[in-house]
This record gives C-alpha cells, sequence and structure tokens, in this order.
C-alpha cells in the first residue's frame, strides 16, 4: 500500500477506520500499526477503548459514546486482525456516510485549495467510501457547471499521474451544488433534503467548509445548524480566519458560534498547523533524544518566526486592508507555530492535552508593547524597467491606508523555560522571497577553546537550527566545522536534512491533512476557542494603539528586504536576523 | 627577522586574504599556521594577541592557536641569514618512505608549506646517487587532482632540493658524513633538522644513537619522528622509551600515529568544543555506546611478516582506536596547546579499566571464494607462519571509569579482509525518556535512538540520525540523517595526514603526538589481555575473507547490549 494511506484505510468510512485503527493499536505488532498509521492517533485508539468517550459525549452524536463502533459502523468493536486485513469486505458493509459541504463553492478558496485537497484524498483513498461534495453558494448553477469549474482545478500530484483522469471523473460524479442563500433556512433545509438523497439510511456525517466571508459565518452556522444538521451521525463545521479582529470581536463570534454548536463542533482551521514540517516540529522534539536538552533558555538565545511573500495584495487589498499582517499572519500562523514550538512536553499526543499546553505557553506570555513592534508597508518601487507598485496603489486600498504589510514582533514567554529569550516574529508581503521559516539560535560555547578563531563577536558563530516550512522543505543545523586542510580554519556548515533530496514524494498540502483531520475528528491542529482568547489577549492592546495612535508605518520599496526598523528592533535585543545574513541562501 | 618568515607569509598572504577572503576559501597554509617563522611567528602573535588587529584579520580568516615549543634552541633570536629545516628522511627506500612521506613533503612544498629554506635528504643503507634517489621519488609524486598548474616546474623544483646519503643505520660515520652535507646546504643558516624514522623499530634506538651524536644541530631545533611500533607491550615500550631519552629530550620524540592527522579526528574537537550543541549531550546521562570502526577490505597480501609479529590490536586498537577514543572523550582542555590536550587525554588513559579477556573477541581470515575467485586465508600469505594465532580481526569493549563515562561502553573493532574499508566513530544515543512517540516506534525504543556518525575514511562526513516524520497525511515516523557529505561541501581535496603531521613536527606542534606517559597508559591498558592471549594461545575464531568478521562481535556487544551501527540493513 502507498504510504499516503497509511493513515486512511482505504475505502472505508471514517469510523470505521478508527476502530479499525484502534484494534490495531492494541492487537497488531508495531510494524502493521505502523502502516495502518493507527498509531498516528492515541485519539482514535483511545476512543475504541472508550477512553475518549466522554469527550464526544453528547456531542456530535450521543450515541456515538453510548455504543461507538455500533453507531459508528454497524459492526461490533471486536474486530479481529483478520479482518482489519480483509479491508473490502468491512467496507462493502460500511453504511456510514460523509458529506463534505464546501459553503462558498465559488470562491477562490474553495476553488484553488478545498476541491483540489479533496480531490487528492480521493485520489489516495483517503476518503470513506461513501461520500459526497456539495458546492452550496448564491450563484445558480447547475452540478454541471460546478463540475466544470471544479475540473479546472483539479491536478493530480507529478509523482502519480496514473488512472488520473479516470479518477477524476469518478470524484466530479460525487460532487454536487445547491444554491442558496447564506442567511436561508429554508435553503439549507433544501440541501438536506438533497443531503438525505445521497445519504440514503445509512449514518450520516456532514462536515461544512465555511469558506465565506466572516461577516456571514454566523448566518450559515446559524442556518446550517438548525436545517442541515445530521441526526444520526457527527456534524462539524470547519472555520477559515479571521476569527475576529481583537479579542471582543472574536469573542462574539465565539460564542455567537456556540449558540449553535458545541466546541467539538467546531474546527478552526490555521492551515499553518497543516504544514509538513510544523508537523514534524513535534517530532523533531519528543522523538529525538538530542534535541530536548537543548530546549531552553540555557542554550537557546532567541527563536525567529519568519514568513515572507515575495508578492502584494495585486489588487485584492479590500479584505486585507481591515485586518493588516499582524491579524493576517502574526497572531495566528507565527503565533500557532511559536505556541507547538514552545510548549512543554504533552502527556499524550492527543489533540486536548496537546491543545492544553499550547494554550499554557500563550497565557504565559507577555502581551506585545507597542516598543516591540515595528510595523511597514510597501512602497511602489522600479527595478529593471519594471515597476512595482505600493500598497496604497492597489485599487482596493484606500489611498491613505496605515494598514501595515510589514510588522515584526518581539516577544516573550515568562516561564521557567524561556524568561528572557525573545521569541522573534517577522512577516511581510512584497518582500525580495518567499518563505516561512523557524530559526532557533544557539548560545555561544561558554568558555570557547576556539575563540582567536571567531574574533571578537562569539555570537557570530553559534549553533543554528533552521526549519524551513516552505518552500523547499529543510531541516539544518548549522555547525562550526573545521575547513580540511592543514591549517585551523573554522566554517559554519550544514548538518542538512533536504526533503525534496530525502523524500521523492510530494508532500501534500496542508488543505488535505486538516480535512481529512476535520473529518476523522482529529482536532489537534485545529484552535480551540481558549487559545484563541489566549492569542487575542497578546495582540489586542497592541493593535488597538496602533490604531488609536495612527502609527505610521515605515514603508520599504516593493522587494525589499523589508524596512530597516525590523533590524533595530532584532538589536535591541541582541539578536540578529537569522534569514538577512550574507551567508544565507534561499 | 627571517628572510623565511617574511617571504612566507605576512606581507603577501595576509593582505590578500584580508581584503578578498572568499577568493581563496580554502587557502591553509596561512599566517596562522606559523611554521619555520616561529621566532616571527611567536612575536607577532604575542604583540598582537587581543589587539584588535589580530582579531580583526582572524575573524576574517583563521587562528591557529600559538604553539608552545619546548624546543631546545629556538629561544635564541634567529641569525642573520634565516633558518633553514633539513628533513631527512632514514629508511628513503622504503615503502612508507616513497608512498607518503616524499610525497607528503611535495605536497607541503607545492602548497608554498615549507620554509624557503630546506633540504630534504634520504638516508638508507643501499648505494644510490642523488639522481637515482630523485628518479625513485618522481615516481610517486603526484598533484592533487585540483591544483595541476605548475605541476611539473613545481616537481623539479622539489627534486632538486632532495638528496641522498647513503650510511648503515648502527654507525655513526654515515651520520656524520650526513652532518657534513647538511652543514653544507645549511650554509650558515640556523639550521634545523628533522629526522624522520621510517625504519624497522630494532633499529630505532641506533639510528637515534648515532644521529644525535653525529648529526644533532649545533644551533637549531632536532626532531626525531618515530613511527609504530611503539614496542610490542608495556615493558618493550618502557624500554624503548627509556632508550630514545638516553638521547633524547621528551620534546624532541615525535610519536607519530597518522590517524590523528586525519581530517575528521582534527574535527572531533572542533565540533565538541566549538558547537553548543554537542557538550551538552556529551556524558553517560545521553550516549549509550560509542563504538570505533576500523575496517579494511584486503589482507596482508604477501606481507604480513611485520604484521604477524603484532596483529591487529597492537596494530590499529592500541593505538589508533584507543587515541580517537581518548580524544573524543576526554574532558575539556584548558586550552587547545598541545600539553593540556594531552594531560587531558591521558587522564581519560588512565581512568580507562584494564581491558579483559572476556570483553576480546579475535578472529582471523579464512580463505574464501566468490563468484569464481579466490581469495587467500591469512595463514596461506608465504611471509606468514602456517600455525599462526595472530588475530587478524578483534573487536573489544572497554569503559572509562569517571564520572562521565561510567557505564558506557566503548566498541572498538578493527579488521583486515573485511567486506568493506572504512574508519568511523558512532555515537549511539539513548533512548527517549517518556517517548511520546513509542507507539510509533515498536517495542524495541532502542531502535529509534539518534546516532552520530563521524565518518573518517573513506568519503568523510558527519551525520546524525534523527527520527523524522515521512512526509504524507500519516504519522509515520523514519529515521533520516542531517547530514555534512565533505565531497559535496568542500571541493577542495584533503591532505594527507601525513603531510599534516610532518608539518606539525616541523612547526614543533605536539597535539597529535604521543607523549611517553599517554603510550604507557595505554600499554596498560591492553598488555594483560595480549599477554593472556598469547600464554593461552587463544585460537581466534575464523571468517571468510571479504565477510562481516566473525559472529563473536556481535556476541560481544550484546553483552552490553549494544548492537553494531556500520552493520545493520539500513548503512
Amino acid at each position: 500500500m502507498a504510504y499516503s494511506c497509511m493513515r486512511c484505510s482505504a475505502g472505508a468510512g471514517a469510523g470505521a477506520s478508527a476502530v479499525r485503527r484502534g484494534a490495531a493499536a492494541m492487537r497488531a505488532p508495531a510494524a502493521l500499526s505502523f502502516v495502518r498509521c493507527g498509531l498516528r492517533r492515541p485519539a482514535a485508539a483511545a476512543a475504541a477503548k472508550g477512553v475518549k468517550a466522554g469527550m464526544d459525549a453528547g456531542v456530535e452524536n450521543p450515541a456515538r459514546s453510548a455504543a461507538p463502533s455500533k453507531v459508528e459502523n454497524g459492526l461490533p468493536s471486536e474486530i479481529t486482525l483478520d479482518d482489519f486485513e480483509d479491508l473490502n469486505p468491512l467496507s462493502e458493509n460500511d453504511e456510514s456516510t460523509v458529506t463534505i459541504t464546501v459553503v462558498g463553492a465559488s470562491g477562490d478558496l474553495a476553488k484553488k485549495k478545498i476541491f483540489p485537497a479533496l480531490f487528492a484524498l480521493y485520489y489516495e483513498d483517503c476518503l470513506p467510501k461513501h461520500f459526497t461534495i456539495f458546492g452550496y453558494a448564491r450563484s445558480k448553477m447547475t452540478d454541471d457547471e460546478l463540475r466544470n469549474m471544479v475540473s479546472r482545478t483539479l491536478t493530480c500530484r507529478i509523482d502519480k499521474r496514473e488512472n488520473c483522469n479516470e479518477k477524476m471523473e469518478e470524484f466530479l460524479k460525487r460532487c454536487f451544488y445547491h444554491s442558496g442563500q447564506y442567511d436561508s433556512e429554508e435553503h439549507f433545509r433544501d440541501l438536506d433534503k438533497k443531503l438525505k438523497q445521497h445519504e440514503g439510511s445509512s449514518v450520516s456525517n456532514r462536515l461544512f467548509y465555511l469558506s465565506i466571508p466572516p461577516n456571514i459565518f454566523l448566518d450559515v452556522v446559524k442556518c446550517a445548524s438548525v436545517s442541515a444538521s445530521s441526526v444520526n451521525g457527527w456534524t462539524r463545521v470547519i472555520v477559515e480566519k479571521p476569527f475576529g479582529r481583537d479579542s471582543d470581536s472574536s469573542a462574539a463570534l465565539t460564542r455567537g458560534l456556540k449558540q449553535y454548536l458545541v466546541e467539538d463542533q467546531i474546527f478552526r482551521i490555521d492551515h499553518y498547523l497543516g504544514k509538513e514540517l510544523v508537523e514534524n516540529l513535534s517530532v523533531l522534539r519528543f522523538s529525538n533524544l538530542v534535541f530536548e536538552p537543548l530546549w531552553s533558555r540555557q542554550y537557546i538565545r532567541n527563536v525567529q518566526l519568519i514568513f515572507s511573500e515575495d508578492f502584494g495584495t495585486e489588487g485584492r487589498g479590500g479584505y486585507f486592508d481591515r485586518y493588516g499582517i499582524i491579524r493576517d499572519i502574526m497572531q495566528n500562523h507565527l503565533l500557532q507555530i511559536l505556541a507547538l514550538f514552545a510548549m512543554e512536553t504533552p502527556i499524550s499526543l492527543e489533540a486536548e492535552d496537546i491543545r492544553n499546553e499550547k494554550v499554557k505557553v500563550l497565557r504565559s506570555m507577555k502581551p506585545l508593547q507597542l516598543d516591540d513592534v515595528v510595523i511597514g508597508q510597501y512602497k511602489s518601487h522600479t527595478k529593471g524597467g519594471t515597476t512595482y507598485p505600493g500598497y496604497i496603489d492597489d485599487k482596493t486600498v484606500p489611498n491613505d491606508s496605515l494598514t501595515p504589510t510589514f510588522a515584526a514582533a518581539a516577544l516573550f514567554i515568562n516561564n521557567a523555560r524561556w524568561d528572557g529569550v525573545p521569541f522573534l516574529m517577522k512577516a511581510g508581503k512584497a518582500l525580495h522571497t518567499k518563505g516561512a521559516e523557524i530559526r532557533v539560535q544557539f548560545r555561544h560555547v561558554p568558555g570557547n577553546l576556539y575563540k582567536r578563531s571567531f574574533g571578537t563577536d562569539l555570537d557570530t558563530a553559534t549553533n543554528e537550527l533552521v526549519i524551513r516550512v516552505q518552500p523547499d522543505e529543510a531541516i539544518y543545523l548549522k555547525i562550526n566545522n573545521k575547513i580540511p586542510g592543514l591549517g585551523m580554519r573554522l566554517d559554519r556548515s550544514k548538518l542538512n536534512l533536504h526533503y525534496a533530496a530525502r523524500y521523492s514524494k510530494e508532500i501534500p498540502d496542508a488543505y488535505e491533512r486538516l480535512l481529512l483531520d476535520a473529518i476523522e475528528g482529529e482536532r489537534r491542529l485545529f484552535i480551540r476557542s481558549d487559545e484563541l482568547d489566549a492569542a487575542w489577549e497578546l495582540f489586542t492592546p497592541l493593535l488597538k494603539e496602533l490604531e488609536e495612535k495612527r502609527i505610521a508605518p515605515e514603508l520599504y520599496p516593493y522587494g525589499s528586504r523589508g524596512p530597516v526598523g525590523a533590524h533595530y528592533l532584532a538589536a535591541k535585543y541582541n539578536v540578529r536576523w537569522g534569514d538577512l545574513t550574507t551567508e544565507h541562501k534561499a | 627577522m627571517a628572510a623565511t618568515g617574511l617571504r612566507f607569509r605576512p606581507g603577501t598572504v595576509f593582505p590578500s586574504r584580508a581584503t578578498s577572503p572568499s577568493t581563496q576559501p580554502y587557502h591553509h597554509c596561512s599566517p596562522q599556521r606559523m611554521h619555520a617563522a616561529k621566532g616571527r611567528c611567536r612575536l607577532k602573535a604575542k604583540s598582537s594577541n587581543g589587539r584588535p588587529q589580530i582579531s580583526a584579520s582572524s575573524s576574517s580568516s583563521s587562528f591557529r592557536d600559538v604553539v608552545i615549543d619546548g624546543g631546545p634552541s629556538e629561544d635564541g633570536a634567529p641569525e642573520q641569514g634565516g633558518a633553514t629545516v633539513s628533513i631527512t628522511v632514514v629508511g628513503a627506500s622504503g615503502d612508507l618512505a616513497k608512498k607518503k612521506i616524499f610525497p607528503a613533503l611535495f605536497a607541503l612544498f607545492y602548497e608554498d608549506c615549507l620554509p624557503e629554506h630546506f633540504t630534504v635528504f634520504g638516508y638508507a643503507r643501499s648505494k644510490m646517487s642523488d639522481e637515482e634517489l630523485r628518479n625513485m621519488i618522481s615516481l610517486t609524486l603526484t598533484c592533487r587532482i585540483d591544483q595541476r598548474e605548475n605541476c611539473s616546474d613545481k616537481m623539479e623544483q622539489f627534486l632538486k632540493r632532495c638528496f641522498y646519503q647513503s650510511g648503515q643505520y648502527n654507525l655513526e660515520e654515515g651520520f656524520s658524513e650526513l652532518d657534513r652535507k647538511l652543514k653544507e646546504k645549511e650554509a650558515g643558516k640556523l639550521p634545523n633538522r628533522l629526522f624522520y624514522l621510517s625504519i624497522p623499530p630494532n633499529i630505532f634506538v641506533d639510528v637515534v644513537r648515532s644521529a644525535s651524536r653525529t648529526a644533532s644541530s649545533s644551533s637549531g631545533w632536532t626532531r626525531f619522528i618515530v613511527e609504530k611500533p611503539f614496542g610490542r607491550d608495556s615493558e618493550s615500550s618502557g624500554e624503548l622509551t627509556r632508550s630514545l631519552k638516553q638521547y633524547l629530550d621528551e620534546e624532541q620524540i615525535f610519536r607519530i600515529d597518522h590517524y590523528l592527522g586525519k581530517e575528521l579526528v582534527e574535527n572531533l574537537s572542533v565540533l565538541r568544543f566549538s558547537n553548543l550543541v554537542f557538550e551538552p549531550l556529551w556524558s553517560r546521562n545521553y550516549i549509550r555506546n560509542v563504538q570505533l570502526i576500523f575496517s579494511e577490505d584486503f589482507g596482508t597480501e604477501g606481507r604480513g611478516g611485520y604484521f604477524d609479529n603484532y596483529g591487529i590490536i597492537r596494530d590499529i586498537m592500541q593505538n589508533h582506536l584507543l587515541q580517537i577514543l581518548a580524544l573524543f572523550a576526554m574532558e575539556t582542555p584548558v586550552s587547545l596547546a598541545a600539553e593540556d590536550i594531552r594531560n587531558e587525554k591521558v587522564k581519560v588513559l588512565r581512568s580507562m579499566r584494564k581491558l579483559r579477556l572476556d570483553d576480546v573477541v579475535v578472529g582471523q581470515y579464512k580463505g574464501h571464494s566468490k563468484g569464481g575467485k579466490s581469495y587467500p586465508a591469512y595463514v596461506d600469505d608465504p611471509t606468514v607462519p602456517s600455525g599462526s594465532i595472530t588475530p587478524t580481526f578483534a573487536a573489544a569493549a572497554v569503559f572509562i571509569d569517571n564520572a562521565r563515562w561510567d557505564g558506557v561502553p566503548f566498541l572498538m573493532k578493527a579488521g583486515k579482509a573485511l567486506h568493506t574499508r572504512r574508519a568511523e566513530i558512532r555515537v549511539q544515543f539513548r533512548r527517549v525518556p517518556g517517548n511520546l512517540y513509542r507507539r510509533n516506534i515498536g517495542t524495541d525504543l532502542d531502535k529509534a535512538t539518534n546516532e552520530l556518525v563521524l565518518r573518517v575514511q573513506p568519503d568523510e562526513a558527519i551525520y546524525l540520525k534523527i527520527n523524522n516524520k515521512v512526509p504524507g497525511l500519516g504519522m509515520r515516523l523514519d529515521s533520516s540523517e542531517l547530514n555534512l557529505l565533505y565531497s559535496e561541501r568542500y571541493r577542495r581535496e584533503i591532505p594527507d595526514a601525513y603531510e599534516r603531521l610532518l608539518l606539525d613536527a616541523m612547526e614543533g606542534e605536539r597535539r597529535l603526538f604521543i607523549r611517553s606517559d599517554e603510550l604507557d597508559a595505554a600499554w596498560a591498558i591492553f598488555t594483560p589481555v595480549l599477554r593472556e592471549l598469547e600464554e593461552r594461545r587463544v585460537a581466534p575464531e575464523l571468517y571468510p575473507y571479504g565477510s562481516r568478521g566473525p559472529v563473536g562481535a556481535h556476541y560481544l556487544a550484546a553483552n552490553y547490549n549494544v548492537r553494531w551501527g556500520d552493520i545493520s540493513s539500513d548503512t
């Protein structure tokens, strides 16, 4: 079996696979469970043992906790290893279905990310056998028109072109469209009817993906939950950022959602958490002996979280201008990565245990001070005959906009592990490069025997661990090394793991992972309400101050390295940005 | 100031390096490599120590630590004519001289690492003219692949400075004749003399006596490089040291262990002490075991005479592997000065338990036919007695009973006629306590531990095996490598160990040479077991030529809950 689907049992319902995974965890020898990826999911395993039942109780499916296996797939939980090996008979009997409704189907995200991710999951046999996809939006469209639209953005992975067209057709056959208003319960009731037709009499699970502007989140949630919830399976809602603009609006949104949904039905997506190297961060820390001893203020001098895009808003600044880079990137993506990076060892890999630790990190952090933030906005720039527009040249952006397109910030975690260690964040649009990376700069070697080889500034020769999230995934550790030769010259070289060189398979898009997680009820990579509150608390005072004082961003040319203010901010904490040194190559 | 020094560097090399460090990134005979112009270099180091100008220059290039030279005669100011170095290769017609020493000298010359005034003398019993010597040498000289420019020119220039003197090893006549010729070449300059004894051990003392009496430098230093074997056991080694010391001071004796000149062995200390991320892990708290592995893929091939007298334990383990172990395990030295490092190494050796017979496995290769070709057994070698029980393979578990290493097995393995040729250090770390991912790893948590590998040869590399998530939707862990492959990162050819060591000897840098007390301590660990092996005539386990060695090595490792890292499916 291809390892992509080690995670999911081919053609099986989500519930069934969860039980099977549980069975694998309990019975199968290590190697086997490895392959089924059952062990990936302690939560699922625990569910099969009845441990997790309490958490799900009364949530999506009250019956589930009482007799999970029976309700979910109509099979007794005592699945033997033989059953487990023999997948097909199981799937034939598998009666649960999953319906994925993409609300806002004609939008950009849906076309570019959600439908392709669903297809990729289907192609890799990761979707349950019985699944249906519905597009929902206001515009009138037939099923065929939707299929046409979707088909334009579907691609097969470069390494798996086999049967691609066939698979595409099969997939498209299971895509349908329903047009309706976002605030009309009646239209959702019509959708419900259609869904029921597809579901037949089996246990129906429903996933709504809200790919819509935030101002209609609540309308849709209300209508969908009232008129289109599953009666006998689970109903889950995936919500995309923005989750409010500050503590108050975010709390209001949460309250609104919770009128209609319970916490466990809400899947707040942060697609950065679905990135391969972010997933790998915990593996690196907790499955290797060599990193954890170093993971504290004793050895780490600073941590840098860097995000850059090499393009601006390009005519689509309307949404962005209301939020700005801090809300758009820092408060969610970078902060989430920071929390994962800095958290204490969780009790287990189960979602609630991990999220508990993340919340602890966020709550130990000092709210951001204005002094510790630098903001910038790109201005137009002419290079080699091409003129790149400034941010305010964007027609969708007001002329006098002060919205930052760049921000750098220094944050601190006031706990025993991280006291005094600056965590520097930097995010910007229209910079000279694109990428996302985590850089961990270690302290200098105390009493370094080779100090004369380094000159006066010992900090220029410290170790650095770099986790490059995108593009060109890699992990490398910069070490000091002797240059081969008769002299004693030291050199910084890399202990390198370049993903493209080591892993030939294409790395799945973050959305695939997250969609699959939502279908499987794995909440590890989704943001819990209290996490969100804690995150906003860190940024809200600062955001208010920036806006009230109308602080002008430092202008930087399109395609440059960003405002120099970022360097001064770093210098204040005795840090040097690791991405802007001469030796760094993208 | 010495003309050699002036010409050699600061005027020329130094500024160009400072202004364009990137154009010659790997040029190494930098000002920091301070050899012949010792007086000058020491002066410079002293005067500029800690001052801005030196830190500026050294940060852009490098700094070779100032050498503390205890040589007898270099405290005097160099004379007006400058200094000169004569290198006399005693045993010039031998194999080592032809294959290693002369080529290394030429490489140093080619790279401008020799002082301006130098003379190379060959000394041996056979009659030969200078020309004949030059012919002989020229057959083995090569230029580095990456530096072919002017190679023939340079060769000629080098050969012009090679001379030959024939004489007996135990007679002073030959050496006084040599002394006369040396004086001629030295032409009134401050004479420094280096003797490289590339001769059988039974004539070491004769040569040292004759040469030191009649051919010592009158005003400069005189040093002797001695090659292994340094005795067969504690007593014979002690005896040899005592005899050498009748004629030489400790500072004049340079016991060479060419493994210490290997690039990655040199780098071991750099890795440990100039990186923050390794030292915290360098103890029994994190390291489960250390493996020192040496293998050759050929046997004695008709030259087993010498080897049969010594065996693999003396030939490889007691010196090369033990030296690497000491460097690996030593505490942080006070400085990088030779005496500080050697002090720490001695401490490690003296903390080690004497090796017990139970902790040793010996083997000997037997004949083997593979793919129509048959490979001879060790005892088939005509130069080896047919009843020989000399081990051509040995594995041993040694322990360092100090606070840092108590209970950590250090496993050594060395063998000839194995399936592969390599030398490496493998550090296996403990498992992660309370591993969150234990279910992904299966029942044997030790299988998924981190491992740091320093591959000394061939194909120099450093890599750290880490557990990583296999990209994809599942959660599969995978052991992958954080890798530094030298050939990818450093395109320049890595100099031969002999080049480094010869240059060190000329510079009086003793860091990589073995001090008498180190040697004593090393023999003390091995002598009892060597004696027991011989007294009991312990028969070696036979293993086929070209195999992975006797299985006994696995059982030995298993005794200490270790798995050899080099013999697993993933390497």
